[in-house]
């Protein structure tokens, strides 16, 4: 015979008490003479009553002793979570979520919290049997599983969590723990719990609990929350960084908008310090409120065009990697733009430009200003090449020459850019025949030119533009107050259009009939605006919202073709074109100097498509074409994981807490047995059996005694 | 054993010189035929003058004073105290319990015998007349009081004779005393009261409410005060033969919060009533018992 815990055997030792008290207090009677027996008769009643109180105690204790000798036979278990309810036998099915998101890399009592987390999830998996089987799977952008099926391998599982790295990505709970439902909502026949290691930020499990309601999921399935770290750390992030200017010229100062966080309980100052291409240009320090956001605004210039690297820093604190934010800004030289005006009718010039020309570069200063206006009559413009502007604008023109007409379909295919106003020396005839069918389908034109609506002289009736798309880049600067509204001004004739099947209407005149219309062709674009560009057909180009529609749809144009990557967070994938061949090499520079070679292409005519997922690293990634540098973005940790308070587990419904309680000897992996197997209880009861076994044998023996009274 | 012998052997020789400087003084006057060294309630002519006082209608007309009204117009009774001898009663209760005898000499009632008679003793010596009452289930015995030494014998032989078997009646005994006894005078019982505490203390109340001057001695052996019993016992009553079988040990401490709660209740209430109450514990030595029933008489008069 053998027993499991021979130590228990002590206890019978226990059995020599109650003989011995037994024995103690068995005496014979003695025959004794008293005087008289009234106060003894009392007294043996008042005592018999007392017994009949003990023996009742006594009865209860006995019932009491039954009871737990048969507990410690039956060897009870409590404790159990739900997903234990299954079969004390049963084999479990756990998954390990691991949360890496930035926010873990904070410290805590020195320590940091994902080497803490780490070591949860490995005591979690400790307690795996051979019969178990899991996954480990991570809690961050873009998170999901390891292993995407349960397996039975330990060391392959231990490994995932020793070589797990901490990013600075964002936290998504739900990328991983909705594969893990799936995998075990199946599994009927097995415990299942799912393991959540993880900081507990409110600013991840806020949207997540109120999103998801956590009380449909499987009541066989134990969510269990490891929480690690402690108090929330005093930290501080630049949360922001912006320009204030939709084009940065080069050698303009542009305003700056560094946003800066302080996610502590005091008034912080921060040294700001603003970085281009690795060289610091300006410091500047600013008070922030404790639990508040400060916007600084910073002047700086650019001293090179094309892609630079802007970085805003703050001193280090706690969590070092939201102290800076990087942008990656593409600086302008001025662009130029060709305005293709019609022949002067007889000796009087020609003014259809004047109030473009104003507009866009009113001093007609050939530096600092965005754009550079090169007017021409349209005899003028055979041998121009339209390839040298940023955009062509054609005014009211009635014909253009055929090989221009070749140059403006070659540019724009290229990524050229063309707005063509209409007026009175449009003859919608040709204008079809010419920028549309005699092109083979490789239209200039948005929209076939129908007749004139309206009567410009008489201004009997004056249109106004409606439907205007305030998500189109050209009309958005209109979306925010005190910026204008361009349904004010007046149209009081405009051509009928049809626009074609691709083309994108940009507004509709009031009585319903387009506007404005955009198309997109090859890499350029094509926009028509169906009246004049001075003030012959509208009142527009004297009203206030002129100017700014101007500018926006020009940089629009022009900017559309820029690998414009804004707000990538650290692991989300790159996806853009670019213009390069598909012959060229095509290499990602990151953040750490290492180059990577793209080979997931897709190429079309001059045109390559690429992903890339490898964006862990938060920073500025540069993509080089052929050793020139074409294109860059940056990649920044979400503002949210900044901010490290932690979430009420009461408001998490569904999740069990297992804390690790320092001090107390409950570590994770004792909690987790108990969590899964519950308490054994059988210890306990023979224990309590014992003890009470003893009380009772001596209150059984023991004389009901009183305190003995002061010596009369 | 000759008359002498009997005498002695409740007069302690030595006992009674020590005590023959104490004067037995009681606190009441009681009437009496016989000029003594108490002081008579009674006032009457041909005695000590004691004090004047007003004159209240129905005061007879032959005691005024009248040469002092003649001085000031005023009436004045003119009052005396009669110097009288003490009628003293030795009550003693013979019950059955009264028999225990513990580790100590004597018996409760041999302890109360020898009380008795050397309080009669010394009565008898001041030319007071003592009688004596022996009791149980009702009176058994009286001896009618008298003055002279000779009649202490009378006493000492009754005490003698006296056979402690019957069980206890101290009610319906004390109902009795209180009808046989008409004429005043002093009351000293001897028992252990082991019958119903409060009728026993109605009956000592109607009794002192006759103006007669009680003083109880609480007889008690030191077994019944400390209960030195710790084995499984079965005691038996020495009145009516039951027995009870009991785990002394055990039984011990709630038996002497009841006898110490009975001491306190006789006690306090009899004082309260002015009713002499005096434990005698059957260790004590007799001196020690008779010396506190006079330092306690003593107390009273001073008063």
């Amino acid at each position: 015979m053998n027993f499991a815990s021979p130590w228990f055997l002590l206890g019978l030792f226990g059995i020599a008490v109650p003989i011995w008290l037994h024995l103690y207090f068995k005496k014979t009677p003695v025959i004794k003479d008293f005087p008289s027996l009234r106060l003894i008769m009392k007294s043996v009643e008042y005592l018999s009553r007392q017994k009949k109180i003990r023996n009742l105690l006594l009865m209860a204790l006995r019932i009491i002793l039954l009871f737990l000798a048969v507990m410690a036979l039956a060897r009870p278990f409590i404790g159990q979570s739900a997903g234990a309810g299954v079969s004390s036998s049963a084999p479990t099915a756990f998954v390990i979520l691991l949360d890496n998101s930035m926010s873990m890399g904070s410290t805590y009592q020195g320590v940091s919290v994902f080497n803490t987390a780490r070591a949860r999830a490995l005591d979690i998996l400790e307690q795996m049997n051979p019969s178990d089987k899991a996954t480990v799977g991570f809690v961050n952008e873009p998170g999901g599983l390891v292993f995407p099926q349960l397996t039975w391998d330990k060391e392959a599982l231990r490994q995932s969590i020793s070589n797990a790295k901490l990013t600075s990505a964002g936290t998504d709970i739900a990328s991983a723990l909705l594969p893990a439902l799936e995998l075990l909502v199946p599994l009927n026949g097995y415990r299942r719990t799912i393991y959540v290691v993880t900081d507990m930020t409110e600013s991840a499990w806020k949207p997540f609990v109120e999103r998801y309601d956590l009380e449909r999921i499987d009541k066989g399935i134990d969510l269990v929350m490891v929480p690690v770290g402690g108090t929330t750390p005093e930290n501080m992030a630049v949360t922001g960084l912006e320009t204030e200017a939709s084009v940065v010229m080069l050698g303009r100062k542009i305003p700056l908008k560094v946003t800066v966080a302080n996610y502590t309980n005091k008034k912080q100052t921060a040294k700001i310090s603003i970085s281009i291409n690795g060289e610091r240009r300006i410091g500047s320090e600013v008070e922030i409120e404790a639990n508040s956001e400060k916007i600084c605004s910073l002047d700086c210039s650019f001293s090179k065009t094309g892609m630079n690297h802007l970085e805003a820093s703050i001193q280090n604190d706690a969590m070092p990697s939201d102290d800076q934010r990087h942008l990656a800004v593409r600086v302008f030289e001025p662009c130029k733009i060709l305005l293709v005006k019609p022949e002067n009718a007889g000796n009087t010039e020609n003014n259809d430009d004047i109030f473009i020309k104003f507009a866009l570069n009113p001093l007609n200063r050939s530096k600092e200003n965005i754009f550079v206006v090169e007017s021409r009559l349209t005899s003028e413009i055979t041998n121009v090449e339209p390839s040298n502007y940023s955009a062509v604008i054609l005014l009211n023109q009635r014909h253009l020459p055929e090989n221009f007409i070749k140059k403006l379909s070659d540019y724009m295919l290229a990524g050229g850019n063309i707005i063509t106003f209409l007026g009175d020396r449009v003859e919608p005839d040709w204008y079809n025949k010419h920028l549309s069918d005699n092109l083979g389908g490789g239209y200039l034109l948005p929209a076939r030119i129908f007749k004139r609506v309206g009567n410009s002289v008489s201004k009997s009736v004056g249109y106004q533009l409606t439907d205007i798309d305030i998500g189109h880049p050209a009309f958005s600067i209109f979306g925010k107050d005190g910026n204008g509204d361009p349904s004010r001004a007046k149209i009081y004739e405009f051509f009928q259009v049809r626009p074609n099947p691709t083309a994108m209407l940009l507004c509709r005149m009031s009585h319903g009939l387009p506007g404005i219309i955009e198309e997109k062709r090859g890499r350029g674009r094509s926009l028509l605006v169906t009246f004049t560009a001075d003030n012959k057909w509208s009142d527009w180009p004297i009203k206030p919202t002129w100017l700014p529609f101007l500018h926006q749809a020009l940089i629009a144009m022009v900017t559309a073709n820029d690998l414009t990557i804004n707000g990538a967070r650290p692991g989300m994938p790159i996806s853009a074109t670019i213009t390069a061949n598909k012959e060229e090499k095509v290499i990602l520079k990151h953040p750490d100097g290492k180059q990577e070679s793209i080979d997931n292409l897709t190429a079309g005519k001059g045109i390559i498509h690429f992903t890339t997922r490898n964006t862990e690293l938060p920073g500025y990634y540069e993509l080089i074409v052929g050793n020139k540098l074409i294109s860059a973005f940056a990649v920044n940790p979400p503002p949210e994981e900044s901010y490290l308070a932690r979430i009420n587990l009461r408001k998490i419904p569904r999740f069990i807490p297992l804390e690790q309680e320092v001090g107390k000897g409950k570590t994770v992996k004792e909690k987790v047995t108990i969590l899964r197997d519950g308490y054994d209880m059988s210890g306990l009861a023979i224990w309590l059996l014992i003890i009470l076994a003893l009380v009772e044998s001596f209150f059984a023996n023991k004389p009901i005694e009183k305190k003995a009274p002061n010596a009369i | 054993m000759d008359k002498t012998s009997k005498i002695s052997r409740f007069l302690d020789p030595e006992l009674l010189a020590s005590l023959s400087n104490l004067e037995i003084k009681a606190r009441t006057v009681v009437e009496g035929m016989i000029e003594g060294q108490h002081k008579s309630p009674f006032k009457g002519f041909n005695v000590e003058f004691s004090e004047y006082r007003q004159y209240v209608p129905g005061d007879p007309l032959k005691d005024i004073d009248w040469k002092v009204y003649g001085r000031t117009d005023k009436f004045y009774i003119k009052e005396h105290e009669q110097e009288t001898n003490l009628s003293g009663y030795m009550i003693l209760d013979t019950s059955g319990s009264m028999s225990y005898k513990g580790a100590g000499s004597m018996s409760k009632l041999d302890y109360a015998s020898t009380l008795a008679a050397s309080l009669s003793y010394l009565m008898l010596k001041q030319q007071d007349s003592v009688g004596l009452l022996t009791f149980a289930d009702g009176i058994s015995k009286i001896i009618r009081p008298r003055t002279g030494i000779a009649h202490l014998k009378t006493i000492c032989n009754e005490l003698d004779n006296i056979k402690a078997t019957e069980k206890t009646n101290i009610g319906e005994s004390l109902d009795v005393v209180g009808q046989t006894m008409k004429k005043r005078g002093i009351f000293v019982m001897f028992s252990d009261l082991m019958d119903d505490a409060d009728i026993i203390i109605n009956k000592l109340r109607q009794l002192k409410s006759r103006r007669h001057e009680i003083v109880l001695y609480h007889i008690l052996d030191a077994d019944e005060i400390r209960f030195p019993f710790d084995d499984m016992t079965i005691f038996k009553d020495l009145e009516d033969k039951s027995e009870i079988t009991t785990d002394a040990f055990s039984l011990r401490n709630e038996y002497l919060n009841r006898i110490r709660q009975m001491i306190n209740t006789f006690r306090s209430a009899l004082r309260k009533s002015g009713i002499d109450y005096l434990l005698a514990n059957t260790s004590m030595p007799l001196e020690a018992s008779i010396r506190s029933f006079f330092t306690r008489r003593q107390a009273i008069l001073e008063r």
